[in-house]
């Protein structure tokens, strides 16, 4: 267990250090110079070279690249052009929305995700496989945020069963932060669900016609226990490992389906961003998403170890 | 993270010999074409791109034109699909939206192929550390939610279509990077390019004449499928704000404008959301079907319930059918299935002495055998093939076990030996049926019976155990956990009891340090170590009786000998039969008390171990011991049976090994050969064969 900890630790490691590399080279890819975005384009060449210097912009590569190192191991993304503050905060304090949503998107596609699968990949062929593969078919085809356009058209303003609130902090009110993560959960989630869904379904029927399937089952097992004591566990290898690539859609997706629902999330900071090209905070979303990611995968590889022996190191 | 997107390259179609000749082209065309689904959504794209282009021509109204008067109107005759808030006609903008979709995913693709295939070629040929390192970061890369890669992008290089392209394209680089990088890595160690290597071909030369023809099909389906996902993110972007201008009409744009004003008018947040599915469907779909075409995987046929209908009936059912099937080889189609329609799934009437086989002969029972722990006579288990038609695999086989008793069951491979012991455990794969027989077991008939009743008698009547060691636990659980279960299953045991119990068990077989082991997983055993862990397994809860399906075949032979002697003496031990289910004379001349000799899903003779060795009665049973090297060390020629097997379908009406016997006459082939005397020859009688020299 510690070793496997360790061992996915140290692989995560340079993956951390990759990410952040790409996100400092971003800063020399932006046409034109960042003082002169802060100071606007009228502003004199003096100016916009004292606030190079300021910025330390003036100085070699190397040292750019140590002196953004050293900040942002501490936490220190820089300010933002737009308002001054640090991106850092700007960022930490919409972190909670969005891991909201993404949370709850994830609860609504494992669950109908693994429910679905587990229908048609235990009678494959069947027509409750034909109907749910069908489902899934069309599901994987509808775009997040019109789910959430509609669902909100339909519960909310036709029905009126699902209240329009705008986002609560879970702190302030858990049960008032649980009802106005619902709609955009299931907006969020369903499309996730379909392809959590189809890869269940192809593992489970996989799974299912393996020989050591007809071995618990000669022992006298019943075939309800076998799959779910037996087959679960092994179909849900497959399935794991695809859920990082899972929780990076949702990710993305939580950043449309945030506006529809007025989310303050990171989706909408970065977004007023880099229509405002305030690039620094752009830099730092962008790098706090990927953080985020690589923790998420750590996470899952060391489920996905527990899991599954033979992916243990030993 | 390497293990996180493994998925993505075990779902990347292997390249396919050949796709790049013209004849494979076209029968990857003849296959699409006959995939309904897949000829829909194609036509749903043509017309889709026939819209983009004269959208124009069809609009109503320039998508720009306001008209003051409409504002945000639901369905008129003037505006079929309403207007937006500032009066513009939507179904004018939804057509002209068309094109702003397929030309955004159709750029943004084709970026993506034209930065991400070289990237993966170079990753692929030139492995060490670029590979290492570059693969590295595109795990990364395509690990980061695409929209906000787009969104990086987008800040950095402002709007513009072309930004909106190389911002879409840059996420599904990736993807074909990771493909191609995948296939050039399994081309370059095939044999062709090696060899192109040895006659001094450059190697730039050898990726471009070699590898990338591999890749194209790969590549066209992937592309299907990022075409799709391209538009929902065009649309995404759209919706956001950050794609195209307001002025340029886009689908995500429209749903943007829907949004602001739901309130109003929420009729306009339909026809945009739709036609995204639509496209994104036909894409979707199109992609699957050409992945199925080129990779030549068969879509799930429509499943054909199997009828009983169709099943070869038993005679005490009205089958009035029976004498017109002689006389010509035999195909279970449903012409035939019509006439006879007994119904196979209800339980075997006892009365019966007779069944029809396969073939349509009428084959009389032997007697039922009083104190044997397995009786089967009559067993026939058919295939029903995806097209339909249903093949017998089994037909007719008698069999039987006394307690105590070894009782191999010799044949090829295909001969049905071991369909024979799945009908017996009511572990038929599926599409199989068993479609006549009576099975008795220890005085019960077992045969028909449902999987709930089966069960008593799985395990605790019949143990099993199975070719492929390995594969033949569950290889996420441990050991122990599959050991214990069946302990508590069917002797009631406490988790205590019954760890205790499978300590013993493990130590019985022979395997050392059983309690330690219990914690093991399956491949953390050898090959025998975990054949006896399945054996203990079998024996948990005590049978009757054993099935030993190629046991040993799998193992190596000094195992294969400790294993047998293993089995050997648990019989002794606990008295029960045993079927010993092998390809193998030399197990079943060093084992076995008697054998029966199956041959093309029949049994074609049956005896103690010593008369079929010494004096073979059927001459399959001959040529099969002639056949084996260790019979006859002094033969300088290897001696094989001439021909081939018939397979399951092509069963003669006769003996079904006819064609390849040497003593075959007019007699042999003109009507079914009944099993008589426990040999199925018409000329056992006559015939004097050769046999093992004593």
């Amino acid at each position: 267990m510690g070793k496997l900890i360790s061992f996915r630790l140290a692989l995560a490691v340079p993956q951390l250090i990759l990410v952040a590399l790409v996100v400092f080279l971003m800063t020399y890819l932006v046409p034109g110079s960042p003082a002169a975005a802060i100071l606007g384009t009228s502003a004199n060449p003096e100016r916009v070279a004292a606030v190079e210097a300021q910025l330390g912009l003036d100085q070699p590569f190397f040292t750019r690249l140590f002196t953004w190192f050293g900040s942002a191991i501490q936490g220190d993304l820089g300010n933002s052009y737009a308002v001054g503050r640090p991106v850092t905060d700007m960022l930490l304090e919409r972190m909670p929305a969005t891991l909201s949503l993404v949370f709850g998107g994830l609860v609504v596609a494992v669950l109908i995700g693994l429910t679905l699968g587990l229908l048609g990949g235990t009678r494959p062929g069947s027509t409750t496989d034909r109907v749910t593969t069908t489902i899934t078919a069309i599901t994987v085809a509808i775009p997040e945020f019109w789910l959430g356009i509609i669902l909100l058209l339909v519960f909310s303003v036709q029905l009126g069963w699902v209240p329009v609130l705008a986002y609560t902090p879970i702190e302030v009110d858990p049960l008032r932060w649980a009802q106005g993560l619902i709609l955009p959960s299931i907006a969020l989630g369903v499309g996730s669900a379909a392809l959590i869904a189809r890869s269940m379904r192809t593992s489970m029927a996989e799974t299912l016609s393996a020989r050591w399937v007809d071995t618990l089952t000669a022992t006298g097992m019943s075939r309800r226990r076998v799959i779910f004591r037996y087959g679960l566990k092994n179909a849900l290898i497959p399935v794991l490992a695809s859920t990082g690539l899972t929780v990076s859609i949702l990710i993305g997706a939580s950043f449309v389906v945030g506006q529809v629902f007025a989310f303050p999330g990171i989706g909408d900071l970065m977004l007023r961003s880099v229509i405002g090209k305030d690039f620094p905070v752009v830099q730092g979303g962008v790098l706090m998403i990927a953080v985020l990611v690589i923790v998420v995968n750590l996470v899952l590889d060391i489920c996905y170890g527990l899991l599954n022996p033979k992916a243990r190191p030993e | 993270m390497t293990d996180t997107y493994s998925i993505n390259l075990t779902r990347a179609p292997k390249p396919e010999k050949g796709t790049k000749s013209p004849s494979s082209a076209k029968r990857i065309f003849d296959r699409v074409r006959r995939q309904p689904l897949t000829v829909a959504a194609f036509f749903v794209i043509v017309f889709l791109a026939l819209v983009a282009i004269f959208a124009p021509l069809i609009a109503p109204y320039d998508p720009n034109q306001s008209d003051y008067s409409t504002l945000l109107s639901g369905p008129t005759s003037a505006h079929w699909l309403g207007t937006n808030d500032l009066g513009q006609d939507e179904l004018s903008r939804l057509l002209y939206g068309t094109r702003v979709a397929l030309v955004v995913a159709l750029g943004s693709v084709l970026i993506a192929a034209m930065l991400g295939v070289p990237i993966g070629l170079l990753l692929g040929y030139r492995g060490g550390w670029t590979d290492r390192l570059g693969s590295r970061l595109v795990d990364v890369a395509q690990a980061l939610p695409g929209i906000l890669v787009a969104l990086a992008v987008i800040a950095i290089l402002g709007r513009s279509l072309w930004t909106l392209m190389f911002a879409i394209g840059l996420i599904f680089t990736m993807g074909f990077a990771r493909l191609t990088r995948a296939v050039t890595l399994t081309e370059r160690h095939k044999l062709y390019v090696e060899s192109a290597h040895v006659v001094g071909m450059k190697e730039r030369v050898i990726i471009f004449r070699q590898v990338l023809p591999n890749l194209v099909g790969p590549i066209i389906i992937q592309a299907a499928v990022f075409f799709g996902s391209a538009i929902m993110i065009e649309s995404g972007l759209s919706f956001l704000g950050v794609g195209l201008d307001r002025d340029t009409p886009t689908w995500g744009g429209m749903l943007s404008g829907a949004v602001e004003h739901q309130a109003q008018q929420p009729f306009l947040a339909f026809a945009p959301g739709i036609a995204i599915i639509i496209t994104v469907l036909a894409f979707n779909l199109f992609g699957d079907g050409l992945n199925d075409a080129i990779t030549g995987g068969v879509r799930k046929s429509p499943r054909k319930k199997l009828t009983t209908a169709e099943l070869p009936g038993m005679s005490n059912a009205p089958t009035a059918s029976a004498a017109t099937l002689p006389g010509q080889t035999y195909s279970m189609g449903a012409q035939d299935a019509a006439t006879a329609a007994p119904d196979a799934t209800s339980p075997w009437d006892s009365r019966a002495d007779e069944i029809r086989t396969p073939t349509g002969a009428t084959e009389t029972l032997p007697d039922p055998v009083e104190g044997a722990v397995l009786d089967v006579r009559g067993l026939s288990v058919s295939l029903e093939r995806p097209e339909g038609d249903v093949v017998p695999l089994v037909s007719g086989a008698n069999l039987s076990i006394e307690p105590g008793e070894i009782v191999g069951l010799l044949g090829e491979s295909g001969s049905g030996k071991s369909m024979f012991a799945k009908a017996v455990m009511g572990l038929l794969p599926p599409r199989t049926r068993l479609s006549a027989g009576s099975i008795m077991f220890d005085g019960d008939q077992i045969a028909f019976q449902s999987q709930r009743a089966l069960r008593a008698v799985r395990g605790a009547g019949i143990g099993v155990v199975f070719q492929d060691p390995l594969s033949a636990l569950s290889p996420v659980h441990t050991v122990g956990k599959q050991l214990i279960e069946p302990l508590r299953e069917h002797k009631g045991m406490s988790v205590a009891e019954a760890k205790e119990r499978a300590v013993e068990l493990l130590d019985r077989v022979g395997v050392t340090e059983a309690r330690s082991r219990l914690d093991h997983y399956p491949h953390q055993f050898s090959g025998g170590m975990a054949q006896r862990v399945a054996i203990a397994m079998a024996l948990a809860a005590d049978p009757k009786l054993l099935i030993a399906d190629e046991a040993t075949s799998a193992l190596d032979v000094t195992t294969q000998a400790q294993v047998l002697d293993l089995i050997l003496d648990l019989r002794d031990e606990y008295g029960m039969g045993v079927l010993l289910i092998t390809h193998d004379l030399g197990v079943v001349a060093e084992t076995c008390d008697r054998a029966a000799i199956m041959y093309a899903g029949e049994i074609v003779e049956v005896g103690t171990t010593t008369d079929l060795f010494h004096a073979p009665r059927h001459p399959y049973t001959s040529a099969l011991l002639a056949a084996n090297p260790a019979s006859d060390a002094q033969v300088d020629r290897l001696p094989t049976i001439s021909g081939r097997v018939p397979l399951a379908g092509e069963w003669p009406v006769g003996c079904h090994f006819a064609n390849r016997c040497a003593f075959a006459t007019e007699a042999c082939t003109s009507a079914p050969v009944p099993i008589v005397d426990q040999v199925r020859c018409v000329r056992a009688d006559e015939l004097t064969l050769e046999a093992v020299p004593r």
